[in-house]
């Protein structure tokens, strides 16, 4: 058995998949002090419901696969170690500074982000190195010490260390390193020449100050949960998600904490590769529409897109992550009126408290989730299984006042309005997500997730053309489902800066195999086996004396080959696309920059359990009829409903239908019909491509 | 649904579209650019226009760029008339056709639905050299406009897809860096993604749907923004400032006059009064000058207003010719961008009295060098703008300190500091100091932001500095009884232990390598009687060496030990009795 774990603000979500393919999802309310409490419980309540003690029940996991947010958490509230920076005097302050940005540019009331170390805990220290590593001025460590000191007297429990240029020569970063080790042998420790080897200093300081800032925090909460689980005598492997969408083992975790920064919507992705691949196809676009956020990502031959040049709350995170575009749209994005009598929604959210309107927790104002209701799309005695009643009054009466008279509406009509807008906005989200890498988003099925998600999904969907959406039968935790369905992945950049063609054959293999040894390394320590251990090539390439690159993936067998030639080949279309022009018929030279491995651990995916064919018809999961409105034919009508859980294979039903499982319902347009594929996921798809799509699913 | 009929939440989608669009041709030029300019430190703008010209949306980096490239498209679009193709690529400079600087050098594209010119897009960077007497533009014995750069009036490169080679070459034989050819290369590439998107748009929506619904979004802007003047109060408002020395006269001073008279929904700018134009290249042109309004104005308003032509509509300015903010041809100037910080001051004057809630205090002037020579270690030519070491503080705001070491008003903290890493490859100089300087601050309730000291060790070789900004003179002035901020400052100290100190427009040639090149960017006023700041503030200002023990007890009246940082609670109730 595997367990996948995904720790959210509200809820934490577990995805139990057994030996014969099926799985259980379960949900906790998550407990924010010590998050390895509701991880327990949700173990808890899993043995109890297979009727073995907790001990008993864990002797039948192999793994288990954990996703936090505690992290984030600490950077987004400020609850993260107490950390010192030792750095180069005269630079102390690019932490703060952040290149002198305000990115509200006509907004006087924006302020700066505080600086995650305050400025009489960022240390100058007396060293310099050259642009090329070379020594200007020798390490006066009697600075460090004085530094260290101050640490001490403080209560200091994390250091950073982030010289200039120290990405050309770790040196000195390494002399700083020791007094820190010998004189505070308990603080976290970063030290940016091991940690981020790689050019521009503000960058670096950023990233190095953020893993310091909360390495103390996740250590602690990994101890303590292995603590816990060693109690229950677990004794198999437990992994931790990362924002990159691998895993790693949690020792290495600890050491390198800033991976797991952005690391909550990276299950997406994943899982979207998954059950893509069921129906064969490579591509797709993932998006997950929780209460306040609403996560995209695209997905490119099985491979989601990774950047380096993230942020978390305005501060630099320069590490390989997904490329997940997140804004505020969610269940409980709040709908108004500006000033020039347009209707926006969000980004403000209702949140869980006071919650929308309809909740009755004092919410009064109106809330997607509000729209939702008015326009029929859910049940209000069924909203969560029927543990949360709905009230369609309040729903109505905040519309009333908030929107549709501001605009002279009548509450349906502004009610429509706001669920057009949040579509919109996460349609334009999409399209942004593809379009950053110049692709067009009719081209991708869009797997859809989260629990307010397949009641929009249609509409995004429609607005951008989009043929096929597929709904996961496990939908609502989504995340979970693709921890479970993570390798592990470890990156690697080593800068190797030549003109492509003019590289060193052998030199450029040799920077390769240097890093494949060290990925096959950690990987065996992971109990990774070599034959599951595979390697993706990439350059940081660019035009002659541009100062930005471009990661190009390159083929294997050009690796091996050392085609320079061909790899500019991939090149120069990739920049046209992004940049608008290429350079190829003038013969501008390509330049090397980084040369970039990640060392993937396959690891056994859960098999999905096939269902047997069971027919067309969906009579005997009908349910009932509901008014609800059309949005394009703007108007109501009444709406078949189904019970989703009892679809079966085969399974086909046409739009408009509403479909409703405990944690989500979607909604089917008139555009669309749907077919249940063989293990239960519902694909939904534009009628017109009804051909295409039943020769697909049923091969 | 009917031709004309309005969906309004297209019109939505439209902006939200155009705004991404505008925001992805911003990326390309970042990620392509050779510049320092250009790359680390964006000075550059992009833009979608419509057929006519009319501003669709934009993003302003520096937004005293910004607001001359709609009048420049409509300029263009007049010029061209209906010889205008698809695959034509325009560019533009020209200052005595609506440019705002020399070296501010803006591509336009037309954008085509089939045969129909549907729209422009544009990007304009500032190049890292123009021509002209001096590499890298700013010339300041200029007194003519041929002694500055060269004039690029609307000029074909591309005619329907053909690059027109004799013209590219005369261009760029007048050029003395490779670099910006390639430069406005990669700014032609950004205006290619921005056709691209537009394109796409109007393939899905239909041309008819397109125009309906921008002319909508136009309508709605321009009430949005009209309800925002509404909340100013009718009347007549004056404000004047001063800028030291024109380059050529020592003591020269001029004044910039405005009266700003508020009508109900419509605001209107006139700077009749305002000191002639000088015989150097301090001079203004007058969309740099409108842009200075504007990005001034736009401050006082809702920040969440759609930047397209609805937003203009109700602002109206009114420049005479042969002022020092819109001088007469053949004038030189290179200079008018920076006489935005004066225009500001002088609206702001006007303002602040009018609606104080909205009017920060007085922001740092500019105070800014340009350095330029050859890197022996690549044995080419160098020009880097001082971006790190010119940036100061802004003014605080009732409610709000001021933001630390953002810049000038002209960009508001859209331009950024060169990386400290990138800087020393792409300079031969080497960083010794940049911080926060301490004291810099105007004291205030709501205090202003630092400015910073930078220090630089000079490399390279045949090296020219020059200098160009104001600040040197007149601090910037508090609000509602907080403390002015400090003053700008530029310093050369040779090898041989001479210190120079050029004045605020001047051409330094031969600085040897060895040279400490030292800056002091000062901070902003503050806002509020200083007595009234919480007493935590202060401390912690203290504890991060912001403000110093002896400024906390003097400006502040708050006493602190500065071994324990513990507060004289008596000590500083008497200080602070009123």
């Amino acid at each position: 058995m595997r367990i996948g774990i995904d720790v959210g603000g509200t809820f934490t979500d577990f995805l139990l998949t057994l030996d014969d393919g099926t799985s259980e999802i379960y949900k906790t309310l998550s407990t924010p002090d010590d998050p390895s409490i509701a991880t327990m419980r949700g173990i808890g309540e899993m043995a109890e419901k297979h009727g073995k003690d907790v001990a008993d029940f864990l002797g039948g996991v192999d793994v288990i696969v954990h996703g936090t947010t505690v992290t984030t958490n600490a950077v987004l509230t400020y609850g993260g170690a107490k950390t010192g920076l030792l750095t180069t005097d005269g630079v102390r302050d690019a932490l703060e500074m952040r290149r002198g940005i305000r990115e509200e540019q006509y907004n006087n009331f924006y302020k700066n982000v505080e600086p995650l170390v305050e400025r009489y805990l960022r240390i100058p220290v007396k060293e310099r190195l050259g642009y090329s590593g070379e020594t200007i001025i020798p390490l006066d460590i009697s600075t460090v010490e004085d530094g260290v000191k101050r640490f001490q007297k403080k209560g200091v429990e994390a250091v950073a260390v982030c010289f200039m240029n120290s990405f050309a020569n770790g040196e000195h970063e390494e002399m700083a390193a020791n007094v820190v080790r010998e004189k505070l042998p308990d603080a976290y420790l970063t030290v940016s020449s091991e940690f981020l080897p790689s050019i521009r200093f503000y960058d670096r300081v950023s990233t190095t100050v953020l893993n310091s800032y909360v390495g103390p925090i996740l250590k602690h909460y990994l101890d303590a949960l292995i603590k816990r689980l060693g109690e229950v005598k677990f004794g198999g492997v437990l992994l931790i998600m990362q924002s990159n969408g691998g895993v790693i083992a949690p020792e290495i975790a600890s050491d390198n904490a800033a991976v797991t920064l952005l690391s909550g919507p990276a299950g997406g992705p994943v899982a979207g590769i998954a059950y893509c691949d069921i129906q064969g196809y490579s591509d797709s676009i993932t998006m997950d529409m929780g209460g306040t956020s609403f996560d995209t990502a695209l997905v490119k031959n099985r491979e989601p897109f990774v950047t380096t040049v993230g942020e978390i709350n305005r501060l630099r995170l320069a590490l390989p992550m997904l490329n997940v575009v997140t804004i505020g749209a969610g269940g409980g994005s709040i709908g108004w009126i500006d000033e020039g009598g347009l209707l926006r929604m969000g980004p403000k959210s209702a949140g869980a408290k006071p919650g929308p309107a309809c909740y009755g927790l004092g919410g009064e104002l109106p809330a997607c989730t509000d729209a939702d209701l008015v326009l029929g799309y859910l049940d209000p005695e069924f909203f969560a299984g029927g543990r949360i009643k709905l009230d369609k009054s309040k729903a109505e009466a905040a519309i009333k006042t908030h929107v549709a008279d501001k605009i002279g509406m009548t509450v349906e009509e502004a009610a429509a309005g706001m669920y057009n807008v949040i579509n919109t906005n996460m349609a334009a989200a999409v399209r942004e997500v593809a379009v950053k890498h110049g692709q067009d988003p009719r081209d991708f099925p869009l797997v859809v997730a989260g629990g307010a998600g397949p009641n929009h999904a249609c509409m995004i969907a429609l607005e951008l053309e989009i043929p096929v959406m597929i709904i996961p039968r496990e939908s609502s935790i989504f995340c979970a489902a693709g921890m479970l369905m993570s390798d592990l992945k470890h990156n690697f950049v080593r800068t190797y800066a030549t003109m492509l063609r003019d590289a060193d054959v052998n030199k450029f293999k040799s920077i390769f195999e240097e890093m494949k040894t060290g990925g096959i390394r950690l990987l065996k320590s992971e109990n990774i086996s070599e034959e599951n251990v595979e390697f993706i090539y990439s350059l940081d390439l660019r035009y002659l004396n541009q100062y930005h690159e471009v990661s190009v993936e390159i083929p294997a067998r050009l690796v091996e080959k050392a085609d320079f030639a061909a790899m500019a080949k991939e090149f120069h279309p990739k920049h046209n696309r992004l940049y608008g022009y290429s350079l190829e018929e003038e013969g501008t030279g390509v330049e090397l920059i980084n040369i970039r491995l990640v060392a993937v651990g396959r690891t056994k995916k859960p098999s999905f359990l096939e269902q047997e064919f069971h027919g067309e018809s969906p009579e005997h999961a009908k349910k009932g009829e509901r008014r609800a409105w059309l949005p394009k034919q703007k108007e109501f009508a009444d709406v078949q409903v189904y019970d989703a859980f009892a679809l079966r294979n085969g399974n086909r039903l046409e739009g408009p239908a509403i479909l409703e499982q405990v944690n989500t319902t979607t909604f089917v347009t008139p555009e669309y019909n749907v077919l249940v594929d063989r293990y239960g996921s519902y694909t939904v798809y534009l009628k017109e491509k009804e051909k295409a799509i039943r020769k697909r699913i049923e091969s | 649904m009917a031709k004309n009929k309005i969906d309004k939440i297209l019109v939505s989608i439209l902006q939200r579209r155009f705004k991404s669009i505008v925001e992805e041709m911003s990326i390309a030029i970042t990620m392509t650019t050779r510049s320092p300019i250009l790359c680390e430190a964006q000075d550059f703008v992009t833009g979608l226009y419509d057929a006519h010209g009319k501003m669709l949306e934009q993003k302003e980096n520096l937004p005293i760029l910004s607001f001359s490239l709609g009048p420049v498209c409509e300029y263009i679009v007049d010029f061209f008339g209906d010889d205008i193709h698809a695959g034509d690529v325009i560019f533009h400079n020209d200052v005595f056709s609506m440019g705002n600087q020399n070296n501010d050098v803006a591509v336009y594209k037309p954008i085509f639905h089939g045969d129909t010119l549907v729209g422009w897009a544009a990007a304009k960077g500032h190049q890292a050299d123009i021509g002209g007497a001096v590499r890298g533009g700013y010339n300041p014995q200029a007194t003519e406009v041929w002694q500055e750069a060269l004039r690029i009036p609307p000029v074909k490169v591309y005619e329907k897809g053909k690059k027109k080679k004799d013209v590219w070459g005369l261009i760029f034989a007048n050029i003395r860096l490779k670099m910006v050819e390639e430069d406005m290369t990669a700014q032609m590439g950004s205006c290619t993604v921005g056709e691209r998107g537009v394109q796409a748009l109007i393939e899905r929506y239909g041309l008819g749907v397109f125009d309906s619904h921008k002319q909508y979004l136009f309508d709605a802007t321009e009430k949005m923004m009209r309800s925002e003047i509404r909340q100013i109060p009718n009347g007549v408002y004056e404000g004047e400032a001063t800028g030291y020395y024109d380059g050529k006269n020592p003591g020269s001073k001029y004044t910039i006059r405005v009266k700003i008279t508020v009508e109900d929904e419509d605001i209107h700018f006139d700077f009749t009064g305002t000191d002639p134009q000088t015989p150097g290249f301090v001079n203004g042109t007058f969309t740099s000058s409108a842009s200075a309004v504007m990005l001034t104005f736009l401050q006082m308003v809702n920040p969440d207003i759609p930047h397209n032509d609805g937003m203009v509509r109700p602002v109206h300015i009114n420049i005479p010719e042969g002022t020092v903010i819109n001088a007469s041809y053949p004038a030189a100037t290179t200079y008018g961008n920076h006489l935005c910080p004066i225009t500001a001051s002088a609206i702001q004057r006007a303002l602040a009295p009018v609606i104080p809630e909205r009017v920060t205090a007085e922001w740092n002037s500019l105070l800014c060098s340009l350095s330029t020579g050859m890197d022996p270690r690549k044995g080419e030519p160098y020009v880097d703008i001082c971006f790190m070491g010119l940036k100061g503080g802004s003014g605080g705001i009732q409610g709000c300190d001021g933001y630390d070491h953002i810049g000038m008003i002209d960009a508001s903290g859209g331009v950024l500091d060169q990386d400290y890493e990138m800087f020393e490859q792409q300079t031969p100089h080497r960083l010794i100091r940049h911080e926060l300087w301490k004291d810099s601050a105007g004291a205030g309730k709501w205090r202003g932001g630092l400015g910073v000291t930078t220090e630089i060790e000079l490399g390279g070789e045949g090296n020219k500095f020059i200098t160009f900004g104001e600040g040197d003179v007149e601090p910037p002035l508090g609000h509602h009884g907080g403390k002015p901020g400090s003053l700008n400052k530029i310093e050369l100290h040779y090898p041989g232990g001479e210190v120079y100190h050029p004045t605020t427009k001047d051409l330094v040639n031969d600085v040897p390598a060895g040279t400490i090149y030292y800056q002091e960017a000062g901070g902003g006023a503050g806002c509020g009687n200083p007595k009234e700041r919480p007493v935590q503030h202060v401390v912690d200002d203290v504890r991060n060496e912001k403000v110093s023990v002896e400024a906390a007890r003097e400006a502040y009246g708050v006493v602190v030990d500065p071994g324990t940082l513990e507060v004289d609670e008596a000590e500083t109730a008497k200080l602070r009795k009123p």
